[in-house]
């Protein structure tokens, strides 16, 4: 059974919504767990809930980054930050990956630090999932977009190499046989984008181990044409927060409307069960976090506002991707190149 | 000059210890959690039943450690089951090697016939009178050690019976806490016929309480650092050890039948050992002692678990900042109308 490394410290609500879902994947799962942070804070919360003491490792550390802090002057300066420690713990061989709701800049700089990049990749990428309309049976309710911020600009090779983790993960994780992966452009045609677009393109158009679809444009986003979508970090970053800020809208401008018209109001309460279908399916707890992918090791990033169901699913995610394989199977699919 | 003759003075015999268990969700994993469990757990053969995990090493090394000691030793069971299931416990606890010296089963039939439907769900009167009935037989000096579950009201009857023992409950406020909980008033003017006949001691050395339901550790807070919920037996083993009950053998004996033939691993029984330590309820020193002991022997993992060692500074601070408690209230009078309430408004 995989270990799994968790930043107790790292998140919104940390350390106690982190040390709940530790302790929830200690009753229902055999998933060896080690939560790093503060000893005495993580114990004093232990001792308020149900747990399996058999499954939860304690690995003290008191630093810890703040959400707001400099990722670089941070991981510089505190070097038994929970983040940085639990890294560590998976370089050495005393787990087998981590999970963090904390910063992402300084989780993406803690793998870099820690972890060896995998033989013939350029560049690691952070991917992001999330949810889409389906088009065939079985498909994944979540779609992974990558990189959203590991990056700034890529070549085309770059850009190749997303692709095949990206399709390799989502084999092991979604287990969709053959994921779909598309490339973010402003046009579906092979010449549109660019010369790394471009070439990105032609190059992925001749690879016979990935289920290449070609380009989609971001009103294709949201359907389920590909499981995969590989763009550059900037890129993808704008598209990740236009999709959280676009939700937070929609949110805003319906309790907006409930409360300046009664008959928005009432109508709005005869959808509640099908927003509340809405909300599960699009709920971030559910599918607990997206990985940095590029390493030798993984890491599980959870959304800052994290809850203990988050963590649960995110601890969950990370054995599986443990299980199955996911960087071996990276591995080889860039030696393939 | 007279010479002064020094005489070796003979050790002091040891008190005798009496060690009392309680049954189900204690000794055996019985499955009352549903209907079909309930309904099937008099008609299991004794090879059906299972013990709980380590319990029965553990209930051997006491006897043995005792006997080895010279050390007067008595082990006694308790169940609110009826006696009607007694001859397939017996034989399971034949099959187990546990040599016992009085098992007491709750008489249903007796309240059913009598019409006292509630006395058949209610065990602390049961549980409490026969407690005492069998401390009237047993030397004074003897101490005590006892084991129960976190099921039902365990950690409040082994309470109130150690507070009764030691004299810190007076007879008269019985009535105020055993009335509350439902408990028959024939039963209750037992107790206290009972209470009053014991010459006051504090002779329940340590409670026990197997987390079954994974309570959460801080609703055994207020019981006090006399009663310890263990998660394993392993970890009650660890306990008993501090305390004298057990050596390191024998630890290692609950330790490898967990592992042998329950699928722990030696790092699910390092986690349980640092848990133990971490809850107050052992001392790091004997942790420590018990580590060394069964790294030797393979049972728990080679190395340390702290494979990345904080800076001297950041050990330092550690030591210097103040802890968040984690160890279990200090020993005061317990509440017992609270305490009560509140135990039962969390079941």
């Amino acid at each position: 059974m995989p270990t799994i490394a968790v930043d107790a410290m790292g998140g919104d609500f940390a350390p106690e919504e982190i040390v709940n879902g530790v302790a929830q994947a200690s009753l229902s799962t055999e998933i060896q767990c080690i939560l790093v942070g503060d000893e005495s804070q993580i114990q004093a919360l232990l001792n308020d809930v149900a747990y399996n003491p058999e499954h939860i490792r304690i690995h003290h550390t008191r630093d810890f980054i703040g959400m707001a802090a400099d990722p670089k002057t941070s991981v510089r300066q505190k070097r038994h930050a929970s983040i940085l420690v639990a890294a560590r713990l998976v370089a050495d061989g005393q787990a087998d990956a981590v999970v963090t709701a904390g910063n992402t800049g300084a989780a993406v700089l803690a793998c870099a630090q820690h972890f060896k990049t995998i033989r013939g990749v350029r560049k690691a990428a952070l991917a992001s999932v999330y949810p889409r309309q389906t088009e065939y049976p079985g498909q994944d309710q979540l779609a992974l977009l990558l990189d959203v911020g590991a990056t700034i600009r890529c070549d085309a090779t770059e850009l190749v190499q997303f692709a095949l983790m990206g399709s390799a993960y989502a084999r092991g994780v979604s287990k969709v046989p053959s994921p779909r992966v598309a490339l973010l452009n402003m046009g579906t045609e092979e010449t549109k984008g660019g010369d790394a677009l471009v070439h990105a393109y032609r190059r992925l158009k001749t690879i016979s181990g990935i289920n290449f679809v070609g380009n989609i444009e971001g009103n294709d986003l949201a359907k389920g044409k590909a499981d995969v979508i590989v763009c550059e970090g900037l890129l993808g970053n704008v598209v990740l927060k236009l999709l959280e800020g676009l939700a937070d809208v929609v949110v805003d401008l319906a309790g907006t409307a409930a409360r300046e018209n009664w008959r928005w109001k009432l109508g709005l309460m005869m959808l509640a069960s099908g927003f509340g279908r809405l909300r599960d399916l699009t709920d971030y707890a559910a599918y607990g976090g997206a990985p940095v992918l590029g390493f030798e090791h993984l890491l599980i990033k959870s959304h800052g506002r994290s809850t203990a169901r988050a963590i649960l699913n995110a601890i969950k995610v990370a054995a599986k991707a443990v299980r199955d394989g996911v960087t071996r199977e990276i591995s080889t699919a860039i030696d393939q190149l | 000059m007279a010479l002064r003759r020094t005489r070796r003075r003979a050790p002091e015999p040891l008190a005798p210890i009496i060690y009392r268990w309680d049954l189900d969700k204690t000794y055996l994993k019985s499955e009352f959690d549903s209907l079909r469990g309930l309904i099937r757990v008099p008609f299991e053969k004794p090879q059906d039943k299972v013990a709980v995990p380590g319990v029965a090493p553990l209930i051997r090394s006491l006897r043995e450690v005792a006997v080895d000691a010279q050390r007067p030793v008595r082990i006694y069971f308790m169940s609110a089951s009826p006696p009607q299931i007694a001859k397939a416990i017996k034989q399971k606890l034949a099959m187990d090697g546990i040599e016992y010296d009085g098992i007491v089963f709750k008489n249903q039939l007796q309240h059913l016939m009598r019409g006292k439907f509630r006395n058949l769900r209610e065990h602390v009167g049961f549980k409490l009178t026969e407690l005492l009935k069998s401390r009237q037989h047993m030397p004074a000096e003897s101490r005590e050690v006892l084991f129960g579950d976190d099921w039902e009201s365990d950690p409040i009857i082994y309470s109130l019976y150690a507070d009764m023992l030691a004299g810190g409950i007076a007879t008269d406020n019985l009535d105020g806490i055993l009335g509350p909980i439902g408990v028959d008033r024939r039963l209750v003017a037992l107790a206290k016929e009972l209470a009053a006949a014991v010459v006051p001691a504090d002779v329940v050395q340590r409670i026990f309480i197997n987390i079954e339901r994974r309570t959460p550790p801080k609703d055994f807070r207020a019981f006090g650092p006399r009663l310890v919920p263990s998660f394993n037996y392993f970890q009650t083993a660890a306990c008993l050890f501090e305390e004298g009950h057990l050596t390191l053998p024998a630890v290692a004996a609950v330790a490898e039948s967990l592992i042998g033939g329950s699928g722990y691993s030696p790092a699910r029984l390092a986690n349980s050992l640092a848990d133990v330590v971490r809850r107050g309820h052992l001392r790091p020193a004997s942790a420590m002692t018990l580590r060394g002991y069964l790294q030797t022997r393979k049972l728990l993992p080679e190395h340390a678990p702290d494979g990345v060692r904080p800076s001297l500074w950041e050990r330092l601070k550690r030591r210097l900042q103040p802890q968040v408690s984690t160890a279990p209230a200090s020993p005061e009078a317990i509440n017992y109308e609270t305490l009560i309430a509140h135990w039962r408004a969390a079941r």
